[in-house]
């Protein structure tokens, strides 16, 4: 499969300040790559960087490994906040997006504010907007002529509930298209819904990256309960297997190490002492679980 | 090239400020030249009654400074005053890009750094091309109104017309300077007009009067205003006056070259800090 994104190395200093440090990772086509870190981690900077508006102090990167020319001209992008000219309306911001980047045509314009719902708004000035529909216009803006790769920092910022929801369907319609997104969030609950691959940053550094299955999943997480909790707790104290046993308010959660776990056998065991479970579920950890873990110490 | 200006072309045709500065200028050029020019005619008309003599010497010295050929010169002169107007429009354009982060959004979209920056330059030769025709058009329209026998020398001293777009763009040049590196239209704008007005006028009558060396005549302002030297009938009567009127005339080539030398090096300025800084 292709790299659409190699960054190697990267470093970036302000004054005394390492924003980034050494950081490299990969982007395989057709993935949603989320970046991930607390405020001030360094995911802005990163995005900053490939897109050429910052420049590292070592390290480089490389789009589209077989043909980088023009590369800008191919990406969709959103960073940090809506960009535009406040004295223009939606539409003749987009013809101008659409001229610098050559990405769509006219038409495209009209279907990408459909998209954001933004049309009835399209002939007001910018200026006018709310930041809803500042981001939205942002979005547009980025998807402007159905580019291949998305870059999207904080994508749903500004956004309502709804204006939320909406976005993150579009990120998954748009990654079923096969769109390569690299998208840079805090809000973690939003990058475990859509993303394929994760790199956490924290403080310039990358902790951790990868597919987000073999990122989250170094330990299986068995979730089981029955009618009766103490024997159950009783007879699970009596099987081998599993590192650790934590109550929780409902439920028993029993860890064990990477693909150990055999559901059908704690099943057996608990059945054949007595104990009938109503429920026997295997878990991915949460993003927010190993987030916290991995930024902690 | 084409690409770029039509992209400029976009975002200046609805910026309410253009056109501010278009009908500004539209209106102090052939203002200001036209009650000079009056006010003069008059003066002439009136000496003229009384003192026959000196009135005609003036005449036979200078002409009429708003005929044909001098009134290229005269007005290129008295319009040159009023290079603020369209620099607080280029300080504005380049500010309103750092306010409205767009100098980071063009290039995200996929100009390259360079880019940016040429396209401010065609913004800058364009304000000056508006600001050229409409002084030509002033300059021809007084030529013609004042008129008093030399039309047919209308075609002599033509040579005003590329020399003032030349001032223009190097001073504009120089107010996109410092509102590319200053960014905040108000300090900017404050900074041009403050040395531009004060700063440089103190130290070219000190370097001139006190100093009495021509290094004034290499200050960024002053480099590119002796291309349009004080017109013959404004420096004074004398033979010392005749004599630095000609100096100034004979200097303008030099002049010409260190205008176009320094325009450069701020060009290139901008693009050597474009290439290398944080947007």
């Amino acid at each position: 499969m292709h790299q659409i994104l190699s960054v190697n190395n990267l470093s970036k200093q302000y004054g005394k300040i390492h924003a980034l440090n050494n950081v490299s990772f990969n982007v395989p086509q057709g993935c949603v790559y989320g970046i991930l870190g607390p405020n001030g981690s360094g995911k802005t900077t990163t995005l900053g960087i490939i897109l050429d508006i910052l420049k590292a102090n070592t390290g480089n990167f490389l789009w589209f490994e077989n043909n980088p020319q023009n590369y800008k001209t191919k990406i969709g992008s959103l960073l940090e906040t809506p960009n535009f000219y406040h004295y223009l309306s939606a539409v003749n911001n987009l013809k101008i997006t659409q001229a610098i980047s050559g990405r769509g045509n006219e038409n495209d314009i009209d279907e990408v504010l459909e998209t954001v719902n933004l049309s009835q708004r399209k002939n007001s000035k910018f200026s006018t907007y709310s930041l809803g529909m500042k981001q939205r216009l942002a979005i547009a803006a980025a998807l402007l002529g159905n580019p291949d790769v998305l870059v999207l920092d904080e994508p749903t910022n500004g956004l309502d509930p709804v204006g939320i929801a909406e976005i993150r369907e579009l990120i998954k319609k748009l990654a079923q298209q096969g769109k390569t997104i690299i998208m840079a969030s805090h809000l973690l609950d939003e990058v475990e819904k859509v993303c394929t691959h994760v790199a956490i940053l924290k403080k310039g550094n990358l902790l951790v990256n990868g597919n987000v299955n073999e990122v989250l999943a170094n330990e299986d997480i068995v979730e089981v309960s029955a009618t009766n909790k103490k024997t159950l707790i009783q007879i699970l104290n009596t099987m081998s297997g599993f590192t650790k046993l934590i109550e929780e308010q409902h439920t028993i959660q029993l860890f064990y190490p990477q693909g150990t776990a055999q559901l059908d056998a704690i099943n057996k065991y608990c059945f054949n002492n007595g104990v009938t479970l109503n429920l026997l579920t295997q878990k991915k950890k949460s993003l927010e679980t190993k987030f916290f873990e991995l930024t902690n110490n | 090239m084409l690409q770029l200006i039509k992209i400029e072309w976009l975002k200046i045709k609805r910026y309410p400020a253009f056109w501010w500065m278009f009908s500004i200028v539209a209106l102090t050029y052939p203002g200001v030249n036209l009650i000079i020019g009056t006010i003069y005619n008059h003066t002439l008309v009136r000496t003229a009654d009384k003192k026959e003599a000196l009135s005609q010497i003036a005449k036979m010295l200078f002409g009429n400074p708003f005929e044909f050929p001098e009134a290229w010169h005269t007005t290129a002169y008295f319009s040159s005053f009023f290079i603020s107007i369209p620099a607080i429009l280029v300080i504005m354009l380049i500010s309103n890009e750092y306010t409205y982060k767009t100098h980071r959004q063009n290039i995200i979209d996929g100009w390259s750094r360079q880019q940016f920056i040429t396209a401010k330059m065609m913004d800058i030769v364009i304000i000056s091309l508006i600001t050229t025709i409409i002084y030509t058009f002033v300059s021809v329209s007084l030529g013609v109104y004042f008129d008093d026998g030399h039309l047919a020398r209308w075609a002599e001293q033509l040579q005003y017309i590329p020399l003032f777009f030349i001032q223009s763009f190097a001073q504009l040049s120089i107010a996109f300077l410092l509102g590319y590196l200053i960014k905040k239209a108000f300090i900017a704008l404050g900074v041009f007009l403050f040395y531009s007005l004060i700063v440089e006028n103190i130290l070219v009558s000190y370097l001139k009067w006190k100093l009495q060396t021509h290094a004034y005549k290499f200050l960024p302002f002053e480099m590119s205003d002796e291309l349009i030297p004080v017109p013959a009938f404004a420096g004074g009567f004398g033979k010392d006056m005749r004599d630095a009127y000609e100096a100034a005339i004979t200097a303008i080539p030099i002049q010409l070259v260190c205008t176009l030398i320094f325009t450069g090096l701020i060009w290139l300025l901008c693009y050597k800090l474009q290439e290398k800084k944080d947007l």
